[in-house]
């Protein structure tokens, strides 16, 4: 009796925590960053160094005939944070002056376009040729053209913006 | 060569042509914006209270009909007819995209000028007999860049720097840009040339560098390497995957009759100088760069001055450098060999500069701080004729920076050493606050 008590104790154990395991995996999933790009641009998949070159401004062309321009949300939100870190590795200072030096070598004509909400990001690249922003991946519109990082789509374990 | 100018310029003038015709975007003011916003935030608002008023009104309807008829309120909780009106949501959904697609355009008016400051004031005491300690204005410099079209920019940058008795102003650099693509971007103007890293970085921007005073090889008026460059520059990235390399090819005049500046005005010699530059800079190490450089020129000398070896002589310059731009730690290394050849004579002279700097922002409550250290050498030949009088240079710099917001910072530097163009060993202390605006 004593042990099938035991028994029972230890799956109803194992139960309570893989349910914390897979609700934390959903939680870290839904929280997301996914990059977007208008549709006229010609990528859908991006490895992680691209990723850096394109929103640190190092590539500013996605062809001849296309610039590529670039979103950023204001700060503070938690999307700008998870950006920050994976791709600019830069706090809030140091990316303000990241692109005022960038400015000042004669590399960029002016920083990132900011965009204040979800959705006003999704409105801004489904009109700018050319636009890359991201944003929560709950809140991206069928519109929109969604990159995958490293071959990951947003809600792969795999996908490395979160 | 002329004809490589002549395929520069056609592409040039043949774009900047096209840019001018395309039709211009309806213009939008800074205030136009501000509005804009304040109403795309106030329908935001709006758009999750009647979400939220939508949400409650289909809870209790679900609820009422499940009250009236309970074994029907699994499967039809709200009729069409029940639901509440969507069409004020979704005009405000188009106008907040349509606002959206205005704010949009915003940036992409051209000429788009932009311009940034950039200030210091400065302190200064040393232990040698015959110089003076006290304030100076440092230098105070206005930066312009504007896109001209989505593919040719302009940048400017003009200097106001405090000389006994007058203002020097100064064109430090003026530049047009036609972007072919990522990997040609060609321009013409006056640039900092591309052979040291430092001078390209932070040339004329204080706040920029962590430290107070530029490192000896690359000071204001250096006759040690070329500071300026006017003639025609194609720089870009090369396909080169994690590595992230890059290049500046560039063709000019080369240096004046006084060495210390560049040939504004017109080539003194007819004989173009010609650099180019090579770099590293992978993307998953952020800090990192590393990369060289090779410039070439002919050097003349005014006919009233009179040296042992002529008045021509070919120079060679051969740089590198090793850069960490980070903040925890810092770390530059450059260096450079300065080759120069008598026409008259076949002479051969080399002088060789450097510099090691180190720094690190301190953690927690005291990243505001930032220590730092830099070691400047400079060895010029003592019979070097295009370099007379020069003073080689042991110099160590100890200093603290304090950021005190992200634009202004205070720095305090402690030197020890000899050199340019001091003869003898010193002590020197400097105070400086630097700022962007």
């Amino acid at each position: 009796m004593i042990r099938r008590t035991r028994t029972l104790q230890l799956l109803l154990l194992t139960i309570v925590l893989l349910g914390f395991m897979f609700s934390g995996n959903a939680q870290s999933r839904s929280n997301d960053v996914a990059v977007v790009v208008n549709p006229a641009a010609p990528v859908s998949d991006l490895t992680l160094s691209q990723a850096r070159r394109i929103f640190r401004g190092d590539q500013q062309y996605w062809n001849a005939d296309l610039p590529i321009v670039l979103l950023v949300r204001n700060p503070p939100s938690r999307e700008r944070d998870v950006i920050l870190k994976q791709l600019y590795s830069m706090t809030e200072a140091e990316f303000k002056q990241y692109w005022i030096a960038k400015i000042f070598r004669a590399e960029a004509t002016s920083g990132p376009k900011i965009v204040y909400s979800n959705s006003m990001a999704a409105d801004l690249v489904k009109v700018i040729p050319g636009a890359i922003a991201f944003m929560a991946a709950r809140d991206v519109d069928p519109g929109l053209k969604v990159v995958k990082i490293d071959g990951h789509l947003p809600g792969d374990p795999q996908y490395p913006l979160r | 060569m002329r004809s490589f100018l002549f395929a520069f310029s056609v592409v040039l003038f043949t774009t900047g042509a096209w840019a001018q015709s395309e039709k211009a975007p309806q213009q939008v003011s800074s205030a136009d914006v501000q509005a804009l916003l304040a109403r795309i935030e106030k329908l935001e608002e709006r758009v999750t209270e009647l979400e939220a008023k939508q949400a409650t009104i289909r809870t209790s309807a679900a609820f009422t009909t499940a009250q009236s008829n309970p074994e029907s309120a699994p499967s039809a909780p709200v009729t069409q007819a029940q639901q509440p009106k969507p069409a004020p949501m979704t005009n405000m959904a188009e106008e907040m995209q349509g606002m959206h697609t205005v704010l949009a355009r915003a940036g992409e008016e051209y000429p788009n000028l932009k311009i940034r400051g950039f200030g210091d004031i400065d302190f200064g005491a040393n232990s040698a007999r015959g110089v003076n300690s006290g304030f100076q204005l440092g230098q105070f410099v206005l930066h312009f860049a504007s896109a001209l079209s989505p593919k040719v920019s302009y940048f400017a940058e003009v200097s106001l720097t405090a000389t006994p008795g007058v203002y020097n102003v100064d064109l430090e650099r003026t530049i047009i840009r036609y972007d072919w693509n990522d990997l040609a971007k060609i321009s013409f103007g006056r640039y900092h040339t591309p052979v040291n890293y430092w001078n390209t970085a932070f040339h004329h921007g204080a706040w920029l560098q962590t430290t107070i005073a530029r490192p000896d090889m690359i000071v204001v008026g250096s006759r040690f390497i070329p500071v300026h460059f006017i003639g025609a520059q194609s720089e870009g990235s090369i396909p080169s995957g994690p590595l992230g390399a890059g290049y500046n090819l560039g063709i000019g005049n080369g240096r004046s009759l006084n060495i210390a500046r560049a040939g504004d005005s017109g080539d003194v010699n007819n004989n173009r100088a010609w650099l180019g530059n090579f770099y590293l800079r992978p993307p998953a190490l952020r800090h990192f760069q590393i990369g060289g450089s090779v410039y070439r020129d002919e050097i003349t000398f005014p006919s009233t001055t009179l040296l042992t070896d002529g008045q021509n002589f070919r120079e060679w310059i051969a740089s590198g450098h090793l850069i960490w731009n980070g903040e925890t730690p810092e770390f530059y290394a450059e260096f450079a060999n300065v080759h120069h050849r008598s026409e008259l004579t076949g002479r051969t002279l080399d002088s060789q500069g450097g510099y090691v700097q180190i720094a690190y922002r301190l953690p927690f409550d005291a990243k505001k701080w930032k220590p730092y250290y830099r070691y400047d050498y400079l060895q010029v030949p003592a019979n070097e004729p295009t370099l007379p009088d020069f003073v080689n240079v042991r110099k160590s710099t100890l200093g603290m920076r304090y950021d005190i917001s992200d634009f202004a910072a205070f720095k305090a530097e402690y030197r020890n050493g000899r050199g340019n163009p001091l003869p003898q060993r010193s002590n020197a202390f400097a105070l400086q606050t630097a700022f962007t605006f």
